[in-house]
């Protein structure tokens, strides 16, 4: 390098992932790269122009818009573009337009190849632009832990171990008995003419009810087998597979195809217990055998260990808050049901509902109680009022005394505006999105994420269709929930700097959970409702919005990583604080972190700035 | 453009030249000057400062010369080239303090001639460019005229220039300093350059062009007879 080019040569080291090259090959930038002056408001890129360069912004910043005028980044000093075009042979996907007077420098392809292919941290970087790299940034971070806890990314499809060994429910106990030995196998489908799943025998059935009770090998195998066996589906998770058998005391679970009902295979104890520690089943199945709230305490006080736990084996944070939200279920289940021993069977139908971060199954190691009563509409005030406020009463006080404390803003079944006949809830719902008021609209929030915990969840399924047909239709509550969802602001400023809490107790911090979570689920909210979608965990509803035309494909994927990734660094910080003895918050110092993690961080915290801005050419705004 | 400038940049003024010229300046002289109908688009530009000992070509001398290419509106790096210039004389103090060279730095260096031979082929059938020119023009024609007998004429685009006339057309008036390189660039969001030599300036003048010809004429269908000073 001649001397001269220092000065562009410092530039590039002082930027990521420059950084990461030796002083030689950096020494050699310089001289290959060309300087391009893009005027403000100048198109740099789009896709009709061919491009064999790495842009780097030298000065100055750039937007990039997918072709459907989504806003998808905003790139400013030391910031490289152009990737994705090099590798589909110049072909640029994205318009990317000079938000400010800018100075480029392009890096001719092979020089980027020859960089990349002798510098694999150099090449990663850039393999996996954007969202994508997040992705890889997180599946590096994972394979660091040796211990996958496969139980929980694992799907049950994955556990089937052999093809379906099934006979049609005509076949005698004789040529079941002599098909299951020659399968080598422990239990047997029985299929009806559709080829529809009929029953289940296995080799303790025919032990039992044929061998025992003397019966004739001539026998059909449909007047022993189990009918209509309980199943599961192929996309659910193993851990579902595990806490299904323990719940219902079954060592054989056949898997049907969704919707179908036709069997795929079965998984069995074996199959699973191969894989897994069994601590969050065990700790479920404890919990329903309890009759006290105190002994529950016992239980749930395990829970910051349990995640631990699953943090260590490396569970997604979608794994471990659908784990940790099961326990919170299930202690509700338990309480509900020593409640109807209590205070009798209830005069009429109710359903249980969680709301909130239960109601998304994503809770942590601190979670707090959102739940609510609804209420059949044959219910009378006058005659049933004291049973459901006693239900209430024992099943909130259970919670708070087994660790899920009382709601601050009172979003409880305690509460008696939050315990009301379907119809009332109806009529709260109208109100909320026929005509919405901010405050009200933020603090009602938690009751647009309810989940059927216990009782009659046809109640609420109803009214759940309603609301999701009425919210999507309606633009100015639309507006207003996005004028509150972008009320949470990103900390990140302009130049990718992050923007710490000051003062007080948490100075020098960044609050991972209303900084960084609260956005993503705020805007995964509004998809969900702006298009109709029923799911209500955060993860389903992004997956969901993917098909919709209120968020780019590509966007709501960087969401979702963005999500998993900041999810996991404050279950991360949690854990570490656990492990330390402290009580677990949501307040992380980055300077806690590798510099790696740090710009993966900040790669999300740009990804929900993004999308939050989207909101409003979507759906508008208003409000706040 | 007065006068002086027009009969210097005349193509009687060129033939003349052409025919007194030896040795590389010939060979320059040989490839035929850019059309000025061409589009700016399509032209290479070499980029060019001179450090000196002075300000008057006849009494100082050229002590480093830097340059860069312009081509399809980027200022090539690869391009770039940066010479110390031995002198015949002793770097004096007060120069010495403006660009920092002095005699022992440029004690092994190459004289102007051998710079001369590498320079003019460069700037063969391209356009000079160079904020406030007069300085790299008289310097670089005065040494030609000494050793190949004629003087240095070739198409010139002054971004001096060009920035005066955007003041004058926008008919504001202007502070002192405003037309410096530093502050034109800073106008233009241009980074500042912290190392202060020929090349650097060189690279900083080829950056602001790119930045003053993109705000006038953003399809790259302005002609070259509309730039040049």
């Amino acid at each position: 390098m001649s001397l001269e080019l220092k000065d562009i040569r410092d530039f590039l080291a002082a930027h990521h992932p420059f950084d990461l090259l030796p002083d030689d090959d950096l020494d050699q930038i310089p001289a290959r790269l060309t300087a391009r002056y893009f005027r403000k408001g100048s198109v740099i890129l789009q896709p009709d122009i061919t491009c064999l360069h790495l842009h780097i912004v030298r000065t100055g910043a750039v937007e990039t818009q997918s072709p459907d005028g989504q806003l998808l980044a905003r790139l400013s000093e030391g910031e490289c573009f152009g990737v994705r075009a090099m590798f589909r042979g110049g072909k640029a996907a994205n318009r990317i337009t000079a938000i400010e007077d800018t100075l480029v420098y392009q890096l001719p392809e092979s020089d980027f190849h020859d960089l990349a292919g002798k510098h694999p941290q150099f090449a990663y970087f850039f393999e996996l632009m954007g969202g994508a790299r997040l992705r890889g940034g997180m599946q590096m971070a994972e394979e660091r832990d040796e211990d996958q806890l496969k139980l929980m990314s694992l799907q049950v499809s994955d556990l089937i171990a052999r093809d379906v060994v099934s006979l049609p429910k005509t076949a005698t106990v004789r040529e079941a008995g002599q098909h299951m030995s020659k399968e080598r196998v422990s239990c047997l489908l029985l299929t009806d003419d559709g080829g529809e799943i009929a029953g289940i025998i296995t080799d303790r059935d025919l032990r039992n009810r044929v061998v025992a009770l003397g019966l004739d090998y001539t026998t059909p195998v449909a007047n022993i087998m189990t009918r209509n066996p309980i199943s599961i589906t192929p996309d659910a998770y193993a851990f579902d597979a595990l806490l299904t058998m323990t719940r219902h005391n079954i060592r054989h679970l056949p898997v049907v195809a969704a919707g179908a009902d036709t069997p795929v295979g079965v998984i069995t104890t074996t199959n699973l217990l191969m894989r897994q520690s069994l601590s969050a089943v065990y700790m479920a199945g404890e919990i329903s055998k309890m009759d006290t709230a105190e002994d529950m305490a016992g239980v749930i006080a395990q829970i910051p260990e349990l995640l631990r736990q699953l943090i260590d084996a490396g569970a997604t944070s979608q794994n471990a808050g659908h784990i940790v939200t099961t326990l919170a279920d299930t202690v509700t289940s338990r309480l509900l049901e020593l409640g109807e021993k209590k205070f009798g069977p209830p005069p009429v139908p109710y359903v249980w509902l969680a709301g909130g971060s239960q109601g998304r199954q994503e809770q942590t190691a601190i979670s707090d109680q959102d739940n609510c009563l609804m209420l059949d509409d044959s219910y009378d005030a006058g005659r049933h009022g004291d049973y459901f406020r006693d239900l209430a009463d024992f099943v909130c006080d259970g919670l708070n005394t087994a660790g899920y404390v009382y709601c601050p803003g009172e979003m409880m079944a305690k509460t008696d505006k939050w315990r009301q006949t379907a119809a009332t809830w109806h009529q709260y719902f109208t109100n909320w999105i026929q005509s919405p008021e901010p405050k009200a609209l933020m603090l009602c929030s938690v009751w647009f994420d309810l989940r059927p915990i216990y009782g009659k969840a046809s109640l609420y399924e109803q009214l759940h269709r309603q609301i999701v047909t009425m919210a999507s239709g309606n633009r100015i509550f639309l507006a207003f929930m996005v004028g509150n969802a972008q009320s949470h602001q990103v900390p990140l400023g302009f130049f990718r700097n992050f923007v710490m809490i000051r003062g007080g107790e948490h100075d020098r911090t960044l609050d991972m959970k209303h900084s960084g979570v609260v956005p993503i689920v705020d805007i995964a909210r509004i998809h969900a409702l702006g298009n109709g979608i029923a799911a209500v965990n955060t993860s389903n509803r992004l997956q969901a919005a993917i098909h919709t035309s209120s968020i780019s494909a590509q966007g709501a994927r960087d969401l979702m990583d963005a999500y998993e990734f900041i999810s996991i660094t404050r279950l991360k910080h949690q854990v570490a604080q656990i492990r330390a003895g402290e009580r677990p918050d949501n307040f992380l110092r980055p300077e806690s972190l590798s510099a790696f993690e740090r710009s993966h961080l900040k790669d999300a915290f740009n990804v929900i700035k993004t999308l939050q801005t989207a909101l409003e050419s979507s759906f508008g705004k208003s409000g706040t | 453009m007065g006068l002086h400038e027009k009969i210097l940049d005349s193509q009687v003024y060129r033939r003349w030249n052409r025919k007194r010229a030896t040795g590389p300046l010939a060979q320059f002289y040989d490839i035929a000057p850019v059309a000025s109908d061409r589009h700016i688009s399509d032209i290479e530009f070499v980029a060019l400062d001179l450090e000196t000992t002075g300000l008057n070509p006849k009494n100082n001398e050229i002590i480093s010369v830097g340059w860069v290419l312009i081509r399809n509106r980027g200022v090539d790096f690869s391009s770039a080239q940066h010479f110390l210039v031995r002198p015949t004389k002793d770097v004096t103090e007060s120069s010495a303090v403006i660009h920092g060279i002095l005699d022992s730095h440029v004690a092994d260096a190459p004289d102007i001639e051998t710079v001369l031979r590498q320079l003019l082929p460069v700037l063969a059938g391209r356009v000079l460019l160079a904020h406030h020119a007069p300085i790299e023009l008289g310097f670089l024609g005065r040494a030609c005229k000494k050793l190949y007998g004629a003087s240095l004429q070739l198409p010139t685009v002054d971004t001096l220039v060009l920035a005066l006339r955007d003041i004058h057309r926008q008919g504001i008036p202007f502070k002192s300093g405003a037309l410096k390189l530093q502050n034109l660039r800073k106008l233009h969001n241009l980074p500042p350059y912290r190392a202060h030599n020929a090349l650097t300036d060189a690279m900083a003048t080829a950056e602001l062009f790119l930045a003053q010809i993109n705000k006038r004429d953003p399809k790259g269908e302005l002609e070259l007879d509309r730039v040049l000073r």
